[in-house]
């Protein structure tokens, strides 16, 4: 398998006040093949978010670089990382973080709208299965005040998926919801996993963590542990399994 | 403390907080000056009456002169009449006044008269405001002349008439109280007793008088005119009440101080707006703030401080800087006063009404923050701490559909839909562009107006394409019937009318008689634009102008009767239309052919006349000028243009004004407008980013709307300058006697050139304001 995303001696660091200079990230060197489904996991103040962010593209590193499909991303103009964000790469948000003027099928449909060239009516039909897919189909023409926290992540999932994207960060994705859209939102990740996509997804939480095949640990800036797992499958496996070994995996090294 | 939080607030409102600074010192500075002025005005216009004495009522007469008449009638009088004086103006055409290399006088449209100083009151004064004395050889120009043949002391003029030729030294500018204004049409210029004997025996010029009375302190001056008209005394010219002196002295620097009052209002609203914005913004972004404060038990009188005291700082500090910048500023608006009312602008009382302004936009100031800060009020502490999730649950109706779109592209239809979801937001800008717009196309319409040959509709006169005036020579009539007699056998003109102008008697509304000028001639051939009713074209019919018609004049209305004396006979007219005319003091008239003219006091002939299609309008000017030298020959574009002087002048740089204050409000207020928006939209605009969409797709979302906006407050705002403006000119120009002014709209100024170059400034300032503002790191905001 190849690389999607590839770091190397990646450094953030951000000037605090004059003098002041905080190291956020410290000479991270990470590998994402194609089709993995990868956690980040660490205390708060760890990094993992802005570890996202610089792989990502959305934020600039400090030094070192990330290539993204074998191409170095740390050199692009603006134009040309927000070209790979629309067409290659969909975000989800703690925050959610859906347009609020917008209804739920019309923030799907926005990313897709603003691509070159898109077919209004082979979007809107895209955006209308993606919504069946995730079980909000019939709450399409809602304004976002009138969802739920569960129903409008659902949504921003269907709005990073609608231009097909080869890799889908999630920012603690089900940090802001109830357990129950949790198991919900985890299992469509694990689906749109299992067709092919690559995930890489930062969560404090080890139930989160245990769908996913590696988890990787960071603790101050450094990227200090990995823990390789198979890609899970409640047919044949036990989440809560997955979970305790995690756990104890966490605190063996100073989680 | 306080202090404290002030600077922190200036530190990160920095450039609204300098614009609204900057717009309310400038408001200070212009209502500061303009009172300024309207104070120097007050108290030197007392001072010039002080020294100049002028009459209180002016009776003017040519022909026959019975000064022992007159004296008896201010013996018999002495009840009102203090003093009377006699002034005799010997008066000479332009043309006789020679100066510079080989200039004449000959294109004024002033009457120019000699005078010697009076000996009791109206009094010629120098630019010291003290009595003129001008030594034999020497003369004083009136500084009318001064400034528009640019003639300085120590130059010198040369009065050529016949035999006569002498040179005068310019010794003194003559700053005359009754005859300083262009809108008076006669110009005194001051000579010695031995020249001016002189000229008089050389017979330079026509004899006029100006026999004036000074009245007591209680003097009814209505009861002296109407008393001095039954005496059966000289008056075959009008009569002219001292009061109009007054108007006429201060109307010009009135006018100025009034627009510049109005500019500083609108600098005011425009704080107003900038302050609401900033307030709207700020508020915005310290909303968790204020619900913390609010949290730990902060009073809402005390939060609203926090934002207030800014407020008062500013203002303070503002109005001191505005107040002492005003005594500096005053000095580029009192050009005009220095020179025609006092040179010495040194009273006190300026300094105390000048605070008004300060003070005044002080309080305006901190009672709009305080309507504005009662938002916080609103806000309640859940709310605040909570604003995000306070935002669910709320049911909005969703209008345009992004799958509705058909015509846009996506951002430009993003752009439109959120000025319709945010108008009441976008209202603002709206205001705004029709503000400005209105700033930039009415002095534009009013200048075009003013320039256009449709404006001698407002001046009484028919359009021709020439218009030979003849005015106060010794052979004006052979020189009139000379030109009637040429004109027939000019195969090159296609179309002439003859116009003879004389003074009659008329019966006023108290049935006592009054003068009035009629133009007497077929109305038919040029015909003239009517407020009212039609143009005389029968046997006892007359036309009166507006001002003549109107309520404190003649009260009449179209089909109501006049009484006329003609050579003594009482004639009955009826009125038959109304029409505009802003010259002679807005009272004229118009008659048939048919009444008979009063040849004893002739004012003047006009001919005008059309050229064949293909003859060169100037050339033939230039002919008949060269033929009749005693004549005014102009077409009737430069005749309004002489006659309304440097009224044009100024509204020209009223126009080029007009455009740099709107272009300076439009660029400021557009960025800070999208300043605010955009530090609201700030997350928004994030998560668009973080979708993959560029600074360029947010700008375009932006420009889409802001310039939506513009394009309305562009149509809005010269609709609004051609009818509303049309209705404040007229209302202004009513008093001048023109009631209803047509403005002319130019559509490729109003509609093409305007509408582009606000555009593209618009275009510009949002483009670059947006590529300022989207350069954040991502996680900065989406975190």
């Amino acid at each position: 398998m190849s690389l999607i995303v590839e770091a190397r001696n990646m450094n953030k660091k951000v000037k605090l006040g004059n003098d002041h200079e905080l190291h956020i990230l410290k000479d991270i060197n990470l590998e994402i093949e194609e089709g993995e489904f990868v956690s980040v996991m660490g205390p708060s103040g760890s990094g993992k978010t802005t570890l996202l962010y610089n792989i990502s593209g959305m934020d600039k590193v400090s030094s070192g670089s990330v290539k993204f499909k074998g191409s170095e991303i740390t050199s692009l103009k603006e134009e040309q990382l927000a070209r790979i964000r629309l067409n290659n790469m969909g975000f989800i948000f703690q925050d959610i973080n859906l347009l609020k003027n917008l209804s739920l099928i019309d923030n799907v449909m926005f990313p897709a709208l603003v691509s070159k060239g898109a077919d209004k009516h082979a979007v809107n039909l895209k955006a209308k299965k993606l919504l069946k897919m995730t079980g909000i189909e019939k709450l399409a023409n809602n304004t976002i005040t009138q969802g739920s926290g569960g129903q409008l992540q659902r949504v921003a999932i269907c709005r990073a998926l609608i231009n097909e994207p080869d890799i889908i960060f999630g920012d603690e994705p089900t940090g802001a919801l109830d357990s129950k859209s949790t198991v919900e939102i985890m299992s469509i990740l694990t689906e749109i996993n299992r067709k092919g996509t690559t995930v890489i997804l930062v969560t404090h939480d080890a139930k989160v963590a245990a769908k996913t095949e590696r988890v990787l640990f960071m603790l101050d800036g450094n990227l200090v542990a990995q823990k390789k797992m198979s890609k899970f499958d409640r047919r044949y496996e036990n989440s809560k399994n997955r979970e305790e070994s995690i756990m104890k995996w966490l605190i063996e090294h100073g989680f | 403390m306080f202090f404290k939080i002030v600077k922190n607030d200036f530190k990160r409102t920095k450039i609204i907080t300098t614009a609204v600074f900057v717009f309310i010192t400038m408001a200070v500075i212009l209502a500061a000056s303009a009172i300024n002025n309207i104070a120097n005005l007050i108290q030197s216009m007392s001072e010039l009456q002080e020294r100049a004495v002028p009459a209180d009522i002016t009776q003017m007469h040519s022909g026959e002169f019975d000064q022992a008449g007159i004296d008896q009638f201010t013996e018999k009088h002495r009840e009102n009449i203090a003093m009377q004086e006699t002034m005799v103006l010997l008066t000479l055409d332009g043309r006789h006044i020679h100066f510079g290399k080989n200039q004449t006088m000959s294109g004024t449209v002033q009457d120019i008269s000699f005078v010697v100083q009076n000996e009791k009151f109206d009094f010629i004064l120098n630019l010291d405001n003290e009595k003129l004395e001008v030594m034999e050889g020497e003369v004083a120009v009136p500084i009318y002349f001064m400034q528009y043949y640019d003639l300085k002391i120590g130059e010198t003029i040369t009065v050529k008439n016949g035999d006569y030729e002498k040179e005068f030294v310019i010794s003194d500018y003559a700053r005359d109280y009754e005859m300083n204004s262009s809108l008076t049409s006669s110009k005194r210029f001051v000579v010695n007793q031995v020249d001016y004997d002189e000229m008089r025996k050389f017979q330079v010029g026509e004899i006029e008088y100006l026999i004036e009375f000074k009245l007591n302190e209680n003097g009814d001056s209505l009861a002296v005119q109407t008393a001095y008209i039954e005496a059966g005394l000289p008056a075959n010219g009008p009569a002219i009440d001292g009061k109009i002196f007054l108007v006429f002295n201060a109307l010009s620097d009135t006018a100025v101080a009034m627009v510049i009052i109005l500019i500083s209002i609108l600098l005011i609203i425009i704080s107003f707006l900038c302050i609401r914005l900033t307030f709207l913004a700020t508020i915005d972004e310290d909303i968790r703030e204020i619900g913390v404060m609010k949290a730990i038990g902060i009073s809402k009188m005390e939060i609203s401080k926090v934002y207030l005291n800014k407020y008062r700082m500013m203002s303070v500090l503002a109005g001191t800087i505005g107040y002492l910048l005003s005594f500096a500023i005053v000095n580029l608006i009192n050009g005009n006063m220095k020179l025609y009312i006092s040179s010495d602008l040194s009273g006190n009382l300026k300094y105390v009404l000048s605070l008004i302004a300060p003070i005044m936009f002080y309080f305006m100031i901190v009672m709009y923050c305080k309507k504005v800060l009662k938002r916080i009020d609103k806000i309640s502490v859940v709310e605040a701490l909570r604003s995000n999730i306070m935002e669910r649950g709320k049911n909005r109706k969703y209008s345009f559909p992004l799958q509705k779109n058909k015509w846009f592209s996506t951002n430009i239809y993003m752009g439109l839909r959120d000025v319709w979801i945010r108008r009441k937001l976008y209202r603002l800008l709206f205001l705004i562009f029709i503000v400005c717009t209105f700033i930039i196309i009415l002095p534009i319409n009013l200048y075009n107006t003013m320039n256009s040959p449709k404006f001698s509709t407002y001046m009484g006169i028919e359009k021709s394409d020439i218009r030979i005036d003849f005015r106060k020579t010794d052979t004006i009539t052979e020189d009139f019937n000379k030109l009637l007699e040429e004109i027939k056998n000019d195969s090159e003109i296609v179309k002439n009318a003859a116009y003879v102008t004389s003074s009659y008697q008329i019966k006023n509304t108290e049935d006592s008689w009054d003068y009035i000028n009629i133009e007497i001639g077929d109305f038919s051939i040029f015909p003239l634009e009517y407020l009212e009713g039609r143009a005389p074209k029968a046997e006892g019919e007359i036309s009166l102008s507006y001002a003549n018609a109107s309520k404190d004049a003649l009260n009449k209305r179209v089909g109501d009767e006049v009484i006329v004396k003609v050579n003594g006979k009482e004639k009955t007219l009826r009125v038959t239309g109304i029409y505009q005319d802003i010259t002679n003091g807005g009272k004229t008239a118009k008659a048939d052919a048919s009444l008979e003219i009063n040849k004893e006091a002739v004012l003047w002939y006009i001919v005008s006349m059309d050229v064949a299609p293909g003859v060169d309008i100037h050339e033939k000017m230039n002919d008949y000028q060269n033929t009749y030298d005693s004549a005014q020959v102009n077409d009737i574009k430069e005749y309004t243009q002489q006659t309304l002087g440097n009224i044009i002048e100024q509204m020209y740089t009223m126009v080029l004004g007009g455009i740099a204050i709107a272009v300076m409000i439009i660029v400021l207020i557009t960025v800070l407008f999208l300043r605010m928006l955009l530090s609201k939209d700030m997350s928004q605009i994030a998560i668009m980013r973080s979708m993959g969409l560029t600074s360029k797709n947010i700008s375009h979302q932006y420009l889409a709307g802001t310039l939506t906006v513009l394009v309305f407050g562009i149509i809005f705002g010269a609709f609004a300058s051609s009818y509303l403006g049309e209705i404040l000119v007229s209302i202004a120009m009513t008093f001048m006697g023109a009631a209803k002014i047509e403005l002319i709209n130019v559509a490729w100024q109003t509609w093409l050139l305007c509408p582009l170059a606000l555009i593209v400034i618009v275009g510009i300032t949002i483009f670059v304001s947006c590529k300022v503002a989207v350069k954040d790191d991502l996680s900065v905001t989406l975190r």
